[in-house]
């Protein structure tokens, strides 16, 4: 079967500082896993590189079983990313931004009202995005990311500065998406257990452990 | 969606967002308007038979205005973190770059119409008979202005001082079109024919073809590197 996700031998150095060390981990469609480990283990940076967003500076990356970095168009319509920064616009409304983002990766109506209303953020849809508060504007991200219905979902820190309640509507989401690959960055150990299968603990840039929950 | 219609996208998006919050728009046009009217008070009438000075104030005003234009293009994008949300797009790079270039394209026009109409009322410049051929000039000096604008603010937008960086780096690259702007412009405002700019809009179109080119076959590579 080939893997959602195969990340072979890569590295990443910026600078004088390695943030990934001949990092090899392979992921398989319907698989939840969680990439925990302190503050620059280099989970962001894996995210990253996974989302195409950042080339590694040695290794392979394959999604799907293409090479993640020669055909980043036709692998982006296929990854969902939410990061902490958040990728919408604070003039334009939640609506504008989401369709902004629906109408590029091509969505149909269904699905995009579909998420909105699973979010429950047909409310805030004419609101623009810099009145919303942090949590609002994190679930709307989701929205963004989720629109085009991706089979891979990059999600990183996706429990910080979410209500309980959110963060359960989240995990019941994820754990329902039978075929699909979720990756998951956290600090929170207690909430990636309770949505992943398999978590993974980075240290210093190199897997330290690969353990089933 | 294809190239042109993800282009066209990204720039309406801009668009949107640049005039909600219209406080910049507004100091672009304030700036060309006020600098017309300094000229104006500095120069008076004496203007109206000094092609080649109205010809250089003109430009040195729009390349002021196109500098704090690109200085918000991708550095504002990368500032507020939205800069990744253009990365997760399936489309090529230089769809992005030419989203912010169409975006350019559409502000600076804008300027453009305003410093053109204002010094024909403050500079009192008899621009009226030569209007359309001062336009195309104007315009397609522009254009390379946006293109060459946009990709050094590319090139920038992750570097430190980027702001700074910008306006040392756009006036070396932007030279081969403000220099046969000016002779242009300077002909026209003189009564000259079309015939006679011909030199410098091959030119333009030259330094068009060029950095296009350029901005397509590099682009990619900035944003990777990023």
């Amino acid at each position: 079967m080939v893997a959602a996700v195969e990340v072979i031998e890569v590295s990443k150095k910026y600078g004088y500082l390695w943030a990934l060390k001949s990092l090899t981990v392979r992921i398989d469609k319907g698989e939840l896993v969680a990439f925990l480990g302190p503050n620059g283990a280099g989970k962001t940076t894996l995210m990253k590189i996974v989302a195409t967003h950042v080339s590694p500076s040695s290794g392979t990356v394959k999604i799907f079983g293409q090479d993640a970095f020669k055909n980043g168009g036709q692998i982006r319509k296929r990854i969902g990313f939410v990061t902490h920064e958040g990728f919408l616009y604070d003039e334009l409304t939640v609506e504008e931004n989401l369709l902004f983002y629906a109408r590029l990766f091509s969505v149909n109506q269904q699905n995009f009202d579909n998420i909105i209303e699973f979010l429950n953020l047909k409310r805030w849809c004419m609101v623009p995005v810099k009145r919303l508060s942090y949590g609002l504007r994190k679930r709307a991200d989701i929205v963004r990311a989720l629109v085009h219905n991706p089979d891979l979902i990059l999600l990183d820190e996706l429990f910080a500065g979410l209500d309980e309640e959110t963060c359960s509507l989240l995990v019941d989401y994820f754990r329902n998406q039978q075929a699909k690959a979720v990756l998951v960055s956290s600090h929170s150990i207690e909430w990636a257990k309770k949505l992943c299968d398999r978590g993974i603990l980075l240290d210093k840039g190199e897997i330290v452990q690969d353990t089933q929950f | 969606m294809g190239f042109f219609s993800t282009a066209l996208r990204i720039a309406e998006k801009d668009l949107k967002a640049e005039f909600r919050r219209a406080y910049e728009v507004l100091s672009i046009l304030i700036f060309s308007v006020s600098s017309i009217l300094i000229c104006s008070l500095a120069w008076g009438g004496a203007l109206a038979g000094r092609a080649e000075v109205a010809a250089a104030a003109l430009w040195i005003i729009l390349f002021f205005a196109s500098v704090l234009t690109f200085t918000t293009s991708f550095t504002r994008e990368v500032d507020r973190g939205t800069f990744g949300g253009l990365k997760t797009l399936p489309c090529p790079p230089s769809a992005i770059l030419l989203g912010k270039i169409l975006y350019a394209i559409v502000l600076l026009f804008l300027v453009e119409l305003v410093l053109l109409l204002s010094s024909m009322v403050f500079l009192n410049l008899s621009l009226s008979e030569v209007f359309l051929e001062l336009l195309l000039v104007f315009f397609l000096g522009m254009v390379n202005l946006s293109v060459a604008g946009s990709f050094v603010s590319g090139l920038v937008m992750f570097s430190e001082g980027k702001t700074l960086l910008l306006s040392f780096l756009l006036f070396p690259i932007c030279m081969p079109v403000l220099v046969p702007s000016v002779l242009a412009t300077e002909k026209i405002v003189k009564g000259l024919s079309m015939v006679n700019i011909m030199p410098e809009l091959r030119l333009l179109l030259a330094f068009l073809f060029s950095i296009t080119a350029i901005g397509a076959l590099t682009f990619k590579f900035i944003l990777e590197e990023a």
